[in-house]
């Protein structure tokens, strides 16, 4: 499930009034999602999250499932202090 | 005599000749092909067998190319196929990191000891004035190809998008396939490993693809690049100050035209081969002239290399430059076309064309915004005469990145600019067309094809495709004659004009 705070980060960025995310949801597939805006996406993530991201784990990022589930594993690292 | 002289043309073909590799274009891979096609038929339905002949073969043709320095592919094979393995089973960040960086370092360091040495003694020289003597490296044909083919599968392992392979014959299969060898593609292994785990189906929709890429190959490679090649296009870029600048200007668009039927044509050849044997390869070209901007050319032009450096040099550096924002998109950008320069070839025409290329898409990647804003104003983007200005404008922007791309030195360069701009002589084009008809011919005919709709180009294919196996050989009779034709036509005399 991608949670709708994800969702509006991403729609900001992309300059996009609505788009039905998913978690099998890839970049190609988002309009104005390319290779330059992809960095700007993961900028705005970790800014309002305020969290950060190692080079890799972007890297392998696949889907908007996948990055639902980096941050939500991000998150939970915080809150349990590790 | 007859008897004789078969057995000296035979040997022949066994024996090393720098310069003569098995080119697709040649009648020796012609025949060595045809023998190959006759014994595959014979065993494809044995995977072992089918596979261990294509390496065999696809050694017999590195050593035509490289001599004994075919070995490189097994040294190339053993390394990645270990680093892969191990990569992929280490548990630990730490281990795996150290694998990795270890297997870049060696498949990086080999390129580069074969292709830079001389290029960077001669920087160090120069910077220092030194005098290290230039080493003796012999440059094994298509390196930086092979070298990046197997860079992507431990990149790949890396980055957990496939798992190791098993079977050290398969991977052997993948850096070895001949087809692939000289010009690329740059498969990737997530694209070809699983194609050699499945049955070959070899079907008449299959042939007649493989027929329709091979006769296309021919022609572009044959009657437009190498023609207009050797006749026109090398005469002027050797000495542009004899020629005036319209036809500087015409030789300008006719390299572009050449750089793109050799390349593609070359590759069209190399997915026919390969569909003969029952594997698909990537296209690398999707008519880059149709380009509308500088990034879209690069979605349309060598896309193997663009995708590659992309996900491999430029995603990670952008990652690295995040915090800098929208100028760390564009060093990313920069840097990794300096490198797509560079990979080209030692020499500072490569990486100007890099820089040049980078400086392009730089600059739009500044100017985004002001352009989103004036098209959402004046509501301009979708009008046709504004595509067409967008088109022209790529358009021209490519061909003279390619002036820098195929003159010899930068100076080359300034003479042939200082040409079209100080000595144009416009009126000479009417001779030029009237004294190189046929060279002109091609140069239109050419573009022509290439800016057609996707559907016509479709249409032949499918024509090629339904066609009985009696009008399939017909038309590839006529092809060959008339790259014959092309191939040993006499060379067209200098032409003088006056002004």
């Amino acid at each position: 499930m991608i949670s709708d705070r994800l969702k509006n980060i991403v729609l900001k960025e992309l300059d996009l009034d609505d788009f039905d995310f998913k978690d099998s949801t890839t970049a190609d597939m988002v309009p104005g999602w390319d290779s330059l805006t992809h960095i700007q996406i993961i900028v705005a993530v970790e800014k309002n999250y305020k969290i950060k991201f190692k080079g890799i784990e972007i890297l392998k990022i696949k889907n908007m499932g996948e990055l639902q589930s980096l941050i939500d594993a991000k998150l939970a690292a915080v809150s349990t202090g590790l | 005599m007859l008897h004789y002289f078969d057995i000296e043309k035979i040997k022949l073909l066994f024996q090393y000749d720098k310069s003569d590799p098995l080119l697709f274009t040649s009648s020796m891979f012609l025949f060595a092909f045809f023998v190959l096609l006759v014994l595959y038929r014979l065993v494809y339905k044995n995977k072992t067998a089918r596979i261990y002949l294509i390496i065999l073969f696809s050694v017999f043709f590195y050593y035509k190319a490289c001599g004994i320095y075919f070995l490189l592919l097994f040294l190339l094979t053993f390394i990645n196929y270990f680093s892969g393995k191990w990569i992929g089973i280490s548990k630990n960040r730490i281990g795996k990191n150290t694998l990795f960086i270890l297997a870049v370092l060696l498949n990086i360091g080999i390129l580069i000891y074969f292709k830079y040495t001389n290029f960077f003694i001669g920087i160090l020289n120069d910077v220092r004035s030194s005098h290290i003597t230039p080493l003796d490296v012999f440059l094994p044909l298509g390196i930086s190809f092979i070298i990046f083919k197997a860079l992507s599968y431990v990149i790949e392992i890396y980055l957990e998008n496939i798992k190791p392979v098993d079977s050290i014959r398969d991977f052997t299969l993948f850096i070895f396939y001949f087809p692939t060898l000289l010009l690329g593609p740059i498969e990737r292994a997530s694209d070809f490993l699983p194609q050699v785990e499945e049955d070959i189906k070899i079907n008449k929709e299959v042939i007649g693809t493989a027929l329709f890429l091979i006769m296309s190959g021919l022609l572009k490679k044959v009657v437009i690049a190498d023609y207009i090649g050797i006749n026109f296009v090398d005469r002027v870029f050797e000495t542009p100050l004899r020629f005036t600048g319209v036809e500087n200007l015409i030789a300008a668009y006719a390299y572009t035209l050449q750089i793109y039927t050799d390349f593609s044509g070359y590759t069209d050849m190399a997915l026919g081969i390969s569909l003969m044997l029952g594997y698909r390869l990537t296209d690398n070209f999707n008519s880059p002239f149709k380009a509308a901007s500088i990034a879209d050319f690069w979605r349309r032009w060598h896309i193997t290399l663009s995708s590659w450096c992309l996900d491999y040099i430029f995603k990670p550096l952008q990652i690295k430059f995040r915090s800098i924002g929208i100028l760390g998109n564009a060093l990313a950008l920069f840097i990794t076309f300096i490198i797509i320069g560079l990979w080209h070839g030692p020499g500072w025409t490569y990486i100007a064309f890099g820089a040049i290329h980078g400086a392009y898409l730089v600059s739009s990647i500044f100017t985004k915004k002001l352009r989103t804003k004036f098209y959402k104003k004046t509501k301009l983007a979708s009008s046709n005469s504004v595509k067409l200005l967008q088109w022209f404008f790529t358009l021209h922007l490519v061909v003279f990145a390619f002036i820098v791309f195929r003159a010899q030195s930068l100076s080359i360069v300034a003479d042939m600019l200082n040409q079209m701009v100080n000595f144009f002589h416009g009126e000479v084009f009417i001779q030029f067309v009237n004294g190189y008809k046929l060279i002109f011919g091609l140069i239109i005919i050419g573009y022509i094809v290439h800016l057609l709709p996707e559907k016509i180009k479709e249409s032949v294919k499918n024509f090629v495709i339904n066609a009985s196996l009696y009008a399939q050989v017909v038309m590839l009779v006529v092809v060959i004659w008339v790259v014959i034709q092309f191939r040993f036509a006499d060379l067209q005399p200098f032409l003088y004009f006056k002004f």
